[in-house]
């Protein structure tokens, strides 16, 4: 497959250093399909370090773990592809208390 | 960098279902205890990723009334391949109804008949269906037993914690230091007794079915604590795992659903021969054979063998009806992470690392070398030996969890609150700071890691010789001479790059130690194939790999295995 784009706003948001919650936009080159987790895994890893995603979790759909809101949707971003092309919004999710970018403290298990 | 300190009498390390089951024995003996997660507890290491199975020799209560714990030790001992220390196979094969009993009243739902007994399934090596069937697999397990956890006050948890090494006071164990990833404070954790409940190193290979946390935290914390560590170069490989596409490689499928009972597919090479006959063989045969066909040329275009349902005479409605009753979940997360339908096409599958047969050297009452440290479920070490069946290690968290957590608990009681040298204090935040700065020429740990992963796939496969392992060896010794260089930003809440710069630190250890065992050992024997010694060598090699930290450097060893009921016939 030629390469491909896909165009990520992300929530970002360093409560010890930030107002508030902003966006932040990264185009994404890709050559396949890929799950929401994957594309998350490859912007920390090629564009941007800085970025925090729950990356420590079961990557089988198991644990609800890396829960995102995909275009004010809640999905699992393990079980949730996205196809070249297309464009998205990524928040978190899940109701905790924000700790930064996507990751929320989560309520008392 | 501050630091918080809390006190407790146990310290239990992990949160799947060892570190849970061990924390409610703690809390059974009416002590206090912490329980410290990299994750959250019930949603983090192997234990939710797990199916229904979980062995009980229930007999007359369950599905076959011949079973007994007599034979489940007798399967466990030879599955092992006679290297298992049956003091504490015992423990596993006679306690197993009892705590399968207590996840029942937590509130795991098992399949039972009408009657009340508990359904069993037959998996290969067990005489008689042995496994228990709990209806919404490890995941619910572990979500349970999280929730038991919650509902006792004497149990503390911290999740999202990473705990990066055991703090001394002299010899004696005193507890752990870790950091706060929430808030990302670090903290001393003081304790009388300190419970190992890390799980498996399975996840320093990169093509492995567990979560990418499982990097052996625990046998390198307690290696690097002067504690013995046993037979690490027996890692099972799982044989049929997805290799193809991407973003669901990793994914278990069992090959033990193609029995007729379930499934009834075939396991194929490339053209559609069928390559694993019926009765299926145990994992470590299984493997072999898969191996072979993909070095015989025969794999599929990916470098696999086929999982193939198509051929089942059952027909697609049927099969599906199977994977959807027995793991719904797995089943479906290949659909909606990666279009697949397991009842409609052909898998590609091949050998991932899947389970940690060695790891923390304990005695009869889970206590490790090292005064003060315990360790229980994956990651305790010296009871299955050379492989294991299907359904032990579900079934060794609660019995080895429960013991072990409750030994723990009865030593504390009787030991004093030793704190933790200050100089030792002292080293643990050093480390921290040189991650932390500024370097000439730096490097971030996700590439350490990186090429920790390739080396143990490349170059501790299965099949595995004293040449590539020698270069795999020394590639892990330049990347632990690289750690000095790593560099991670200066960020307060949630700082995943220096997780994992502290976590690569242990890696690199648990890697080199476990290149070392597998050099050591000079035969085949289950998990461990050697291309340069091929055969089994009973007279030489019936016994433990030991490895200890000794002026700074791995020593290796001997250790004679402990027999109890069941002496090898020759
Ligand atoms: C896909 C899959 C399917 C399986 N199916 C079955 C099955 O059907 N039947 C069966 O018997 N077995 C099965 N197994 C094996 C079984 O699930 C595991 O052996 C078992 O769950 C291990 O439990 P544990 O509590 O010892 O470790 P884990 O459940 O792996 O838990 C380890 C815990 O330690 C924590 N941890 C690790 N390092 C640190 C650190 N440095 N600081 C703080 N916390 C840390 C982790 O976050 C985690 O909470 C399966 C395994 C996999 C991967
Ligand atoms: S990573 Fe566990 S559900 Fe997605």
């Amino acid at each position: 497959m030629a390469k491909d784009k896909i165009k990520a706003k992300i929530q970002r948001y360093d409560p010890e250093k930030d107002q508030k919650p902003y966006f932040q936009e990264y185009v994404v080159e890709i050559d396949r399909e890929l799950t929401v987790h994957e594309l998350l895994t490859k912007i920390h890893k090629n564009y941007d370090g800085t970025l925090a995603y729950r990356a420590y979790k079961c990557f089988k759909g198991m644990c609800t773990t890396c829960i995102v809101k995909l275009d004010g949707k809640t999905v699992r971003s393990c079980a949730t592809r996205v196809e070249p092309g297309s464009e998205i919004t990524i928040e978190p999710a899940g109701g905790g208390a924000l700790i930064r970018d996507l990751v929320v403290d989560f309520k008392k298990m | 960098m501050d630091m918080k300190t809390y006190t407790t009498d146990v310290v239990v390390i992990g949160g799947g279902g060892a570190a849970c089951r061990a924390a409610i024995e703690v809390s059974e003996k009416g002590l206090n205890s912490m329980m410290l997660d990299k994750g959250r507890p019930g949603r983090s290491g192997a234990t939710p990723c797990a199916l229904w199975s979980i062995q009980a020799p229930f007999g007359p209560r369950g599905r076959d009334q011949r079973d007994t714990p007599e034979q489940y030790f007798e399967d466990m001992v030879k599955a092992g391949r006679f290297i298992g220390d049956q003091n504490i196979a015992e423990i596993v094969a006679f306690t197993a109804c009892d705590r399968i009993l207590d996840m029942e009243k937590y509130g795991v739902h098992f399949k039972k008949y009408d009657d009340g007994r508990f359904f069993q399934t037959p998996m290969p090596g067990q005489t008689y269906p042995r496994s228990c069937f709990m209806i919404e697999n490890g995941q619910h397990m572990s979500t349970v037993l999280a929730k038991e956890v919650s509902r006792r006050d004497n149990i503390q948890v911290l999740k999202d914690f990473f705990v990066f090494d055991l703090l001394k006071n002299g010899d004696v164990v005193v507890g752990v230091i870790g950091m706060d990833l929430l808030t990302g404070e670090l903290v001393a954790v003081n304790a009388k007794s300190t419970v190992m409940a890390t799980g498996g190193y399975t996840s320093l290979w990169g093509f492995s079915d567990n979560p990418p946390t499982l990097t052996g935290d625990g046998v390198a914390m307690a290696y690097l604590a002067g504690a013995d560590i046993v037979d690490l170069e027996f890692n099972q490989y799982y044989g049929t795992d997805v290799i193809w596409p991407p973003s669901v490689k990793g994914a278990v499928v069992l090959y033990e659903l193609m029995i007729d009972e379930f499934a009834d597919g075939e396991i194929t090479d490339k053209d559609g021969n069928i390559i694993i006959e019926k009765p299926l063989p145990i994992r470590d045969e299984a493997i072999k054979i898969i191996f072979e066909t993909i070095k015989a040329g025969k794999g599929t275009p990916h470098g696999g063998v086929y999982f193939d349902t198509t051929l089942s005479p059952k027909g697609e409605d049927a099969v599906r009806d199977v994977f959807k009753n027995m793991t719904p979940k797995h089943y479906k997360f290949l659909i909606d992470a990666a279009g697949i339908d397991l009842a409609k096409e052909p898998l590609e599958v091949a050998p991932a690392s899947h389970y940690q047969c060695g790891g923390i050297y304990i005695n009869g009452r889970g206590q490790a070398t090292v005064e003060g440290l315990y360790a229980c479920g994956e990651c305790a070490g010296n009871f299955q030996g050379a492989n294991r069946l299907a359904g032990s290690a579900l079934c060794d968290t609660q019995t080895t969890g429960a013991h072990v957590g409750g030994c723990s608990a009865d030593d504390a009681k009787n030991r004093d609150m030793l704190p933790a040298d200050k100089s030792n204090l002292n080293e643990k935040k050093e480390l921290v700071n040189m991650f932390l700065s500024k370097k000439n020429k730096s490097t971030r740990p996700l590439f350490i890691k990186e090429e920790i992963l390739k080396t143990m796939d490349q170059h501790m496969a299965p099949f595995r010789n004293e040449k590539g392992m020698e270069k795999g060896l020394s590639l892990i010794q330049s990347l632990s001479e690289q750690l000095e260089n790593i560099q991670v930003p200066e960020i307060k809440r949630y700082n995943f790059e220096l997780e994992e710069a502290l976590e690569a630190r242990l890696m690199v250890d648990a890697a080199k130690i476990t290149f070392g065992s597998a050099m050591f050992r000079k035969e085949s024997r289950g998990h461990h194939n050697r291309e340069d010694y091929p055969d089994t060598d009973n007279k030489n090699w019936r016994c433990h790999t030991i490895v200890k930290q000794v002026d700074g450097k791995p020593q290796y060893s001997k250790r004679d295995v402990i027999y109890t009921r069941m002496k090898p016939q020759d």
